[in-house]
């Protein structure tokens, strides 16, 4: 091997200096918000707090628990994100395999059927019209019906089983296994990968959604996590709200517990909705870069 | 010529064995019936796009009609181009197309290089579980929704607590900028933002399709010679343009669309004028303000452009470069 195979030290340096800084760009911010959610409300808007906690309490994380609307946020969010993406990754992925079933009669017309919904929709207003006309809106299903299908998905799944060694399926034919069989006992395994992604993608959709809690949605009972926590940022209050909820004596009680600001409620939140995903993401990150590439490089 | 062997040891060319072996005619009905659980399996979805893609579609009528509650989502009376006359007429329109055109020219055009120029610094680190680990954290913000990045933005940026204004006060500014509420600073917030949230997932399949780089290229231009710097511009560019057209069409439906989430979660009072764009404001007046027509209509347009866009580029780069989506 030549020399100039090699990068050159100092480019390499270089590189890995502006790596890093991108990376604590993305670090730090977190730091920040985490250190302000562990810290007494009142005290950091003094401000100067960066990236630990100054005057330490628990208290934020007491008040997200005791917020009522929140836990209801929390359960409606986990319903959504189980449900949804169990039943989807399930459907997408029984409809890809079908797609790569060469002999299938009438496969490319279906493949273009639901490919062109990628390049033109009805768009915002007709979309919302048939929602409320299936009478999805403000109900739970409106999380769960209408995003059972993407079709990326779709497309990702096809490529990756189109890849799997055909050899295995076919032997598994001659031995008399019938189709369904095949798909869940040897397609399915085979494509860990894959449906691994497309289930961070679907779960993690599900999880940050605030539109439809936001738009499709009235009663307050049926708003996900991502819905409450952008309505929060949105209010410039949040405190003042938790005193007109609550009632009565509970209200004045609020009022003697002044370490909480509605800022440093707001970061406790943050923190809350992203932990989740922070916390899965590991264990998951190791197959995506597998599951999405395969296939996506034109040789 | 190919040839074949056969079961008992004959050689046979192609023809001779398709003259031998003829496929069996079936008919359109039996092969049908025969892949039943496919269909099955693909039933679901056919009645979930119709419903959910193609209905809509049918809606679109809707640009073109009058809305009432009872006529339901096929529109009432007939009002001819009154929706489109109406856009067109308000000046204040141009302005958010204007501000849309310039908010996805920002993430189409000037932030295209950057998940590039990301994916060949990580292909030239050569210590592969650091560059790994190094990936995994780029790759998280494309996780984190909205809400959360424009959430510790606010704090990030607020005026007198926030930290950069605190870093402004040490280096004796006033630090009492008010960056997400100021016209000024929207649209370097929403690039800056933007390009933070992508840099790394954008990057996954460029690296990707570095990483698929035969290294003979390589081997052969430090042969004649070629520094790394040349090599990266004359073997790995070259070797991933094909990535960069295809993903650059599929980005390019979205022109008309600077990004819902991202706009309308960073709109304030202090940014309206810079802030609106054509998907805001569809959903301020269509589900926000019920003119269900008149949003309508706007979708449409926007929905034509992106679709005549993407086909017409589409058709170029397939005869220049040889790449295209189909």
């Amino acid at each position: 091997m030549s020399k100039s195979m090699e990068t050159p030290l100092p480019l390499r340096i270089l590189n890995l200096i502006l790596i890093g800084i991108l990376c604590l760009t993305i670090i730090l911010p977190f730091m920040h918000i985490l250190a302000l959610s562990f810290n007494n409300g009142m005290d950091a808007q003094k401000g100067g707090i960066m990236f630990l906690p100054r005057d330490w309490s628990l208290e934020n994380y007491t008040e997200v628990f005791k917020q009522n609307n929140l836990i209801n946020g929390l359960m409606i969010s986990i319903f959504r994100t189980v449900v949804g993406t169990t039943i989807g990754v399930g459907l997408m992925a029984m409809a890809a395999y079908a797609l790569t079933v060469k002999t299938l009669p009438g496969r490319k017309y279906i493949t273009l059927f639901i490919f062109f919904t990628m390049l033109f929709s009805g768009g915002t207003i007709p979309y919302y019209l048939v929602l409320t006309d299936l009478n999805l809106t403000n109900t739970i299903w409106v999380y769960i019906i209408p995003s059972l299908y993407s079709v990326t998905n779709i497309l990702l799944l096809r490529t990756f089983f189109n890849q799997l060694p055909m050899s295995v399926i076919e032997a598994a034919r001659i031995d008399g296994s019938s189709e369904f069989k095949i798909f869940r006992t040897i397609v399915l395994p085979m494509s860990k990968p894959v449906l691994a992604t497309i289930s961070l993608f679907t779960a993690v959709g599900h999880w940050n959604d605030w539109y439809a809690g936001t738009f499709y949605v009235r009663d307050e009972m049926l708003k996900p996590l991502a819905t409450l926590l952008q309505e929060m940022l949105t209010r410039q209050d949040a405190l003042a709200d938790i005193l007109l909820r609550s009632s009565g004596s509970q209200a004045y009680e609020m009022l003697d517990r002044v370490s909480i600001t509605s800022e440093s409620l707001q970061m406790a939140t943050i923190i809350f909705v992203v932990l989740p995903i922070v916390c899965v993401y590991p264990f998951i990150q190791k197959y995506f870069v597998k599951g999405i590439t395969v296939g996506s490089i034109k040789e | 010529m190919t040839t074949f062997v056969t079961y008992n040891g004959e050689l046979k060319s192609q023809e001779e064995l398709e003259q031998h072996y003829k496929p069996v005619k079936v008919s359109t009905w039996v092969r049908l019936k025969k892949h039943k659980v496919f269909y099955t399996m693909l039933f679901p979805c056919l009645v979930f796009f119709l419903i959910f893609s193609y209905w809509p579609m049918l809606g679109l009528v809707l640009s073109f009609r009058e809305y009432g509650f009872n006529t339901g989502i096929l529109g009432g009376d007939f009002v001819g181009l009154k929706y489109f006359e109406q856009f067109f007429d308000d000046p204040r329109n141009w302005i958010y197309i204007k501000n849309t055109l310039i908010i996805s020219c920002l993430k189409l055009f000037v932030a295209l290089p950057f998940p590039i120029i990301l994916a060949i610094m990580f292909s030239e680190m050569k210590n592969s579980k650091l560059r790994s680990t190094l990936q995994s954290i780029t790759y998280l913000p494309y996780f984190i929704s909205w809400v959360v990045v424009v959430g510790i933005m606010s704090r990030l940026l607020a005026p007198d607590t926030g930290l950069l204004n605190q870093l402004i006060q040490k280096f004796g500014g006033d630090g009492s900028t008010f960056f997400m509420m100021e016209e000024s600073h929207f649209f370097p917030l929403v690039f800056i933002s933007y390009v933070w949230k992508g840099i790394g997932w954008d990057s996954i399949i460029y690296f990707a399709a570095i990483m698929a780089i035969v290294p003979t290229l390589y081997e052969a231009a430090s042969i004649d010679g070629a520094s790394r710097l040349r090599q990266i511009w004359h073997v790995t560019l070259p070797g991933i343009t094909s990535t960069i057209i295809i993903l650059f069409i599929l980005s390019l439906g979205s022109i008309l669309s600077a990004g819902f989430d991202q706009i309308y979660l960073m709109q304030n009072p202090g940014n309206a004028n810079v802030s609106e764009t054509i998907d805001t404001y569809i959903v301020r007046t269509g589900l926000q303000g019920g003119q269900f027509g008149y949003a309508t209509a706007i979708g449409l347009m926007q929905g034509i452009a992106g679709l005549v866009l993407t086909i017409v580029v589409n058709r170029v780069t397939s005869k220049k470069f040889d790449s295209s989506l189909w």
